[in-house]
């Protein structure tokens, strides 16, 4: 199936008092698609999406959306929707008018166009705008299960359902393009999962593209169809959830998407890399033979076995219980690893490992490039 | 620790009651008796005062004070607005000077900023003297010229109260609005002045009561001409009618009561008396 494209950012940068944010930033983005915009506070992340949303200038680069060129266009005149951060909830408005506000301020021509309305006397379409408004923010409050809540005031809902409320009042609009500005990051944990679950089930139900802002690896791995990795105003990397959990480009992506372990090696050879003293075969890497390579393996990835059939054996410092597993940290002759078995191990047990070798992901050593 | 902070609250309360309170019911009791000035010797309870109430003059004179208040508010709402917003929205840094030198000349004495006003409505006056003009520009005991007494003296109330209500108004909501598909004019119309309602409700009220109630601005303006409450009650006290006096003051008082109760009805948060 052939992907339309949305959104296109070319070249795009934009300074703040002389400082680059977002530096010749390219993206594309395609229709129906869930992509995240993953990475820590002052990367570039927002000021991306809001260069999208049309909140920001953008000081050089075109943003491209649907084929036309939409720089100089004003928030109010793009196709776009946004959830902000704080929700931005209207305090003087209840949760209905709130939800409405978008549709009632529009002009009746464009609502007549919006709900494919048959042209008739004036009265008459006021009346039938009247009724098709009430019904769509039924049904968007329906769909963000908050029926039943219309009268409400703003001051009277919780985090979580102030979130709701600013997704129906996104979403009523019917936008092609919805942006989320971390959405998620003031609801506690339990509820946070809820909303992501919630989140991606919506969007493949509405067929809208999701922009999403987020700093927390974990989410933008649950809901995303694609993750930019970003940091310092510059695309790390792009690429599906599994592409960038298992195959970081960099130590930055590698340390920045879950936990992990970066030894220094050698590649000697196809399907042969050197490292903390011992060979290891690995699969699937081209690079010089003795060039030295950064060698990523999770936590999760390390077999724990017998010692005498170990490659490597090394002692436990350190042995945290997380609930299914256990984090080990464990020193090898002067190496220390992060480990997780299901196995408890106390401190001072020896531990021997294997590694299969397809878990042995290799990466150029920076500044080698 | 508390205790201390009792003791030095004292002072005030004391001064409350004897400065303010036991005046406040000796007013209501003069109201309802005939004296001469404060002697109650030969002093006897009676309605008198109430007859007086129906006198032409002094239901011209309440007329007055509503019609001047009305007019001074609806002109210090529109122009101070203006001047509040268009602070607010300026990239200027800072903002605070901007107030500061709105706010400046309520530094200096009421009645000194009075009386060089009411040299400017003057036939001669210092702008003639410098630019050497004859003319009869002289607008000093209209109503004009009191009314711009009692903007010029009250719209800073209104420009603070109201760039206080705005500076409050969350930007996100701003952009909320355009994110939503309203025009910056719809935006103002729809939220920002919707969410400035109570920096405005506190300006009115502001600059409505002491307009209402006030006797110097009429009295130097007006050149006499002009007969607001405020003027009635202060010749009142002044030709020892202590009891006429004090039922105007207090129906006055009531007049205040009444709008202030309006607007706790109307603001339960109590924010707009803040």
């Amino acid at each position: 199936m052939e992907k339309k494209v949305i959104i296109e950012l070319n070249h795009i940068t934009k300074s703040f008092d002389d400082e680059v944010v977002v530096d010749d930033l390219n993206l594309t983005i395609y229709e129906n698609e869930f992509i995240t915009l993953l990475g820590p506070s002052g990367c570039g992340k927002t000021t991306t999406l809001r260069m999208i949303g049309g909140f920001v200038d953008v000081d050089q680069g075109e943003v491209v959306i649907n084929g036309k060129i939409m720089n100089d266009l004003p928030p109010y005149a793009r196709p776009i929707n946004t959830v902000f951060q704080k929700y931005a909830l209207f305090p003087h408005l209840n949760v209905y008018e709130n939800v409405a506000f978008g549709l009632r301020n529009k002009s009746d021509d464009y609502l007549v166009d919006f709900f494919h309305l048959e042209k008739a006397e004036p009265k008459v379409l006021k009346k039938q705008i009247q009724e098709k408004i009430d019904t769509a923010v039924k049904d968007a409050l329906r769909l963000v299960k908050l029926s039943g809540f219309e009268n409400r005031k703003i001051n009277q809902i919780s985090g979580g359902q102030a979130q709701r409320v600013a997704l129906a009042r996104a979403i009523i609009n019917r936008p092609k393009i919805l942006l989320l500005d971390e959405p998620l990051a003031a609801l506690d944990l339990k509820l946070r999962q809820n909303m992501q679950y919630e989140l991606k089930e919506m969007q493949k139900k509405l067929g809208i593209t999701f922009i999403f802002v987020t700093h927390d690896q974990e989410e933008a791995m649950t809901m995303s169809d694609r993750i930019v990795v970003m940091k310092d105003g510059v695309i790390q990397q792009l690429g599906t959830p599994k592409d960038i959990y298992n195959e970081p480009v960099n130590r930055y992506v590698a340390t920045f998407i879950g936990e992990t372990n970066i030894i220094p090696g050698v590649y000697l050879k196809k399907n042969l890399v050197h490292f903390m003293g011992t060979d290891f075969e690995c699969t699937g890497y081209t690079f010089n033979d003795n060039e030295e390579v950064d060698v990523v393996i999770r936590p999760e990835d390390f077999d724990v076995v017998d010692i005498k059939d170990a490659k490597l054996v090394g002692k436990v410092t350190e042995s945290i219980f997380k609930g299914v597993h256990n984090e080990l940290t464990v020193d090898f002759s002067g190496t220390e690893l992060f480990i997780n078995t299901y196995e408890s191990y106390n401190v001072g047990d020896s531990l021997g490992i294997k590694v299969d070798p397809y878990e042995i992901h290799l990466m150029r050593v920076e500044g080698h490039e | 620790m508390n205790k201390g902070f009792k003791i030095f609250a004292k002072p005030y309360i004391v001064w409350l009651a004897l400065l303010a309170i036991l005046p406040m019911f000796v007013m209501i009791v003069l109201a309802f008796m005939y004296s001469e000035g404060l002697s109650f010797e030969e002093a006897y309870f009676t309605f008198f005062q109430f007859q007086m109430l129906g006198e032409y003059s002094i239901l011209t004179a309440f007329f007055n004070s509503f019609l001047y208040a009305t007019i001074t508010t609806v002109i210090s709402l529109v122009l101070g607005y203006f001047v509040a917003y268009n602070v607010h929205k300026s990239k200027f840094k800072n903002k605070f000077l901007i107030l500061t030198i709105l706010i400046l000349p309520m530094w200096s004495n009421l009645l000194l900023r009075i009386e060089a006003l009411g040299n400017l409505m003057e036939p001669n006056n210092i702008i003639t003297q410098w630019l050497n003009i004859n003319g009869d520009l002289s607008i000093k005991g209209t109503m004009p010229a009191v009314i711009i007494g009692l903007v010029l003296t009250y719209m800073p109330f209104m420009i603070l109260s109201v760039y206080t209500a705005l500076e409050k108004i969350d930007y996100s909501l701003e952009e909320a609005a355009l994110d939503l598909g309203l025009t910056p004019m719809q935006k103002f119309w729809k939220v920002i002045f919707p969410l400035s309602l109570k920096g405005v409700a506190t300006g009115s009220i502001l600059v409505f009561l002491p307009s209402m109630s006030g006797f110097a601005i009429p009295e130097f303006l007006g050149s006499g001409n002009i007969l607001l409450i405020g003027n009635v009650i202060e010749a009142a006290f002044r030709n020892m009618d202590y009891n006429l006096g004090s039922l105007l003051s207090v129906i006055l008082l009531f007049v205040i009561l009444g709008a202030l109760i309006i607007v706790s009805k109307v603001d339960k948060e109590g924010e707009t008396l803040l």
